[in-house]
């Protein structure tokens, strides 16, 4: 008999010569390609297992010199061996000892006694065999296991029954959260949701020793609930019946599939229920698409309107500017057609603005997208405020008064004619700010203005009543009586001031001149009263005098002096009256 | 003795005032002073004997009325003179003024009248000089 691998080296470990010659013609008469190593003693035996050379088997004589315990030479030898198959020889037929060999991991056990050469070659051959396969079934174990614990996939092995974990794998621990020993110690049906329980147990117990594939929810440690897609299959596990399960963690998948249905459902909405209408045209006005809110703008349904081009809508007048606009759109992507007419059922025809966008190239749309808005209600408000404007320009112009309008918000300050006409200033001059304004004002009224406009703010009243002046071009300045209008939002808070400016220089300046010749008048009449008050006192005196004493000496003096302080009086009367005709009104 | 200075720049004036005095018995002879200045030294020099009664003139060129007072308290007979402010001026602020000098027992608004004078005697601090006759 050979071995098909070709020349055996075996080792054997036996110290009687006798034995040994025998072995060796066991084995020549049995395999022609034996070569023989002989160990006498158990230190030879060690030293050459350490050595280079390669084994294929050992034949061991348990009774060695240099080993009192059997028991020990067998774990030594097997330790040395390296997964060498190790053949035991014996004289003594202690059957037991034999079995307890088996069990250290030897690969047969013969007695001397019956040894024949038929039997040793067998007993060889055997050990050669279930060697190999040993080797060869670990190594699929050990592939086995490793595809378990590397798998990306959650993976766990489950008691059938009680459905225990008895193994789960890295993926499953990372996921869950929970360590191997708490997984251990749990039954799968602790992940289960409240909402899943009932379906996933049903599913579970149909298929009791079936393979079976169910979406699921479980809960993870943290106490966050997964999606999970799962294939299970009835297996044997360390003699148990399991099931052996793969789960696919579809948590963020059905996020993003939820997440794409809103959006979807989202843009339906816009399109479908906005009061705009959405068109899909080419360059001719063949329409492809209308949303169905063209039956709110212009009463037609979305079905109907398709039926006609688009051009057919617009009012002829109209016609030539939309067709212009929209064959720009082969040099832009994105063009405004400015207000339109567009027919209605009723046979009115309603304003509307449109911007076009080009997703001819876009194979989702594979057109123009025409997004029209209904602005009649605008324009007419437009229309309205520009008759409202026109005759509020008219009404400015009219006006001598300097008319204000400022947007307290942006600081603008915008002025008709008057400031040109009554102030001086160019156009290019005016700076539209309120800062230039207030620059204007008379430094000694600068604050009191700032201050009244501030107060004004405050106590929310509407108008402002205020006196100042204001500098001209020239820079000379001249008196304004301002009567200004604020206008406020909801809160109160001013956002606007209309006003007029009007110049009462004139008057201002006459006043004032009345009031300076007022005051010259009565310095006049002060000091000349006392003058002529003097030869009156004189005159008085002296007729008092002649009045009660009739007797008094020299009358003729004393009426000389009468007659003299007459005459002085009257000089003083006519020179004050030539010089208060010499104050004459006239404005400085 | 009570002494009368008529201070006043108006010659009319003083005559007028001068004759008053005499006709109605205040005194024989009053003292005319033109000028502010002659009066102060004729006062500088004046006996603590006698009472010295002025008739004193408000607006006066070089001292005025006012400046005369100024200098009376500066002298040795100032508690003796007593002063009639005579003015032809009806200026509210000079009558304020006056009642601040405790020298002025009297402010009279020009012409002194006999009826000014009558009542000048009756004063409790002239009376004793004109005996009534019984």
């Amino acid at each position: 008999m050979n071995y098909s691998s070709g020349e055996l080296n075996i080792l054997v470990v036996e110290d009687h010569i006798g034995d040994y010659i025998l072995i060796e013609d066991y084995l020549t008469d049995e395999h022609l390609y034996v070569k023989l190593n002989r160990a006498v003693t158990f230190k030879e035996a060690a030293s050459k297992l350490n050595s280079e050379t390669h084994f294929d088997l050992i034949l061991l004589d348990l009774s060695l010199p240099d080993v009192d315990n059997n028991e020990d030479l067998v774990r030594n030898m097997v330790t040395l061996s390296r997964n060498v198959p190790i053949i035991v020889l014996t004289g003594f037929a202690n059957k037991t000892f034999g079995v307890k060999t088996l069990s250290l991991g030897i690969s047969d056990y013969l007695l001397k006694d019956e040894l024949n050469g038929p039997q040793l070659a067998k007993s060889i051959f055997y050990s050669l065999e279930r060697k190999k396969i040993d080797i060869k079934l670990s190594e699929s174990e050990r592939k086995y296991k490793q595809l378990f614990d590397a798998s990306p996939l959650p993976m766990w092995v489950l008691d059938r029954h009680s459905l225990m974990f008895l193994n789960v794998n890295t993926a499953a621990i990372e996921l869950y959260g929970y360590s191997e020993e708490e997984f251990l110690k749990m039954s799968i049906k602790e992940l289960w949701t409240e909402d899943m329980k009932e379906h996933i147990e049903a599913t579970w117990l149909q298929n009791y020793n079936d393979s079976f594939g169910i979406t699921v929810k479980h809960y993870k440690k943290n106490g966050d609930i997964i999606n999970l897609e799962i294939k299970s299959n009835p297996i044997e596990f360390d003699g148990k019946e399991a099931r052996v399960t793969q789960a696919k963690n579809i948590t963020a998948q059905l996020a993003v599939e939820k997440a794409l249905v809103a959006s979807e459902k989202r843009f339906k909405a816009l399109v479908q229920d906005a009061s705009d209408i959405i068109m899909i045209l080419d360059f001719d006005g063949n329409l492809s698409y209308v949303s169905p809110s063209s039956s709110q703008m212009v009463g037609i349904l979305d079905s109907e309107m398709l039926q006609n081009n688009f051009f057919y809508y617009i009012h002829e007048q109209d016609v030539a500017s939309v067709k212009a606009h929209l064959l720009m759109l082969h040099d832009e992507k994105r063009i405004q057609i400015p207000s339109y007419r567009i027919k209605t059922t009723s046979g009115k025809w309603r304003y509307i603005e449109t911007i076009l966008t080009n997703l001819t190239e876009d194979d989702t749309v594979n057109g123009i997208v025409a997004n029209s808005r209904d602005i009649t209600e605008f324009i007419k408000q437009e229309k309205k405020l520009i008759a409202s404007l026109q005759r509020y320009d008219i009404v400015a112009k009219a006006t001598s008064d300097t008319i204000t309008d400022y947007d307290f918000l942006n600081d603008k300050m915008y002025y008709n004619e008057g400031i040109e006409s009554v102030f001086g200033y160019k156009k290019d001059e005016i700076i539209n700010t309120g800062a230039w304004w207030n620059d204007k004002l008379h430094p000694e009224d600068s604050e009191r203005v700032r201050r009244y406009s501030k107060e004004v703010r405050k106590s929310r009243t509407s108008n402002i009543h205020i006196e100042y002046r204001f500098k001209c071009a020239d820079g000379s300045y001249k008196y304004v009586l301002d009567k200004s209008y604020l206008i406020t939002d909801k809160e109160g808070n001013t956002t606007r001031i209309i006003g007029a400016m009007q110049d009462i220089s004139e008057i201002q300046n006459y006043i004032q001149t009345i009031e300076d010749h007022n005051s010259r008048l009565k310095d006049i009449a002060w000091t000349q009263s006392h003058v002529v008050r003097a030869p009156l006192a004189r005159i008085m005196g002296l007729i008092d005098l002649l009045q009660n004493y009739p007797e008094i000496e020299e009358q003729s003096q004393l009426l000389e002096h009468i007659i003299h302080s007459a005459k002085e009086m009257d000089e003083i009367i006519r020179s004050i009256t030539n010089k208060t005709e010499n104050v004459t009104i006239s404005p400085q | 003795m009570l002494k009368v200075l008529i201070i006043d720049d108006d010659d009319i004036v003083a005559l007028v005032q001068g004759k008053l005095l005499q006709n109605c018995g205040i005194t024989k002879d009053p003292l005319k002073f033109k000028y502010a200045n002659d009066a102060l030294n004729y006062l500088n020099s004046a006996s603590v004997e006698h009472l010295y009664l002025l008739l004193l003139d408000i607006n006066m060129p070089i001292m005025n009325g006012w400046q005369f007072l100024e200098e009376i308290e500066k002298m040795k007979v100032k508690d003796n003179i007593y002063v009639f402010m005579v003015t032809s001026s009806i200026d509210y602020n000079d009558k304020e003024k006056a009642r601040k000098y405790s020298k002025i027992i009297n402010f009279i608004e020009k012409p002194i009248t006999s009826k000014n004078c009558e009542q000048l005697k009756e004063l409790p601090l002239l009376k004793p000089f004109f005996p009534q006759p019984n």
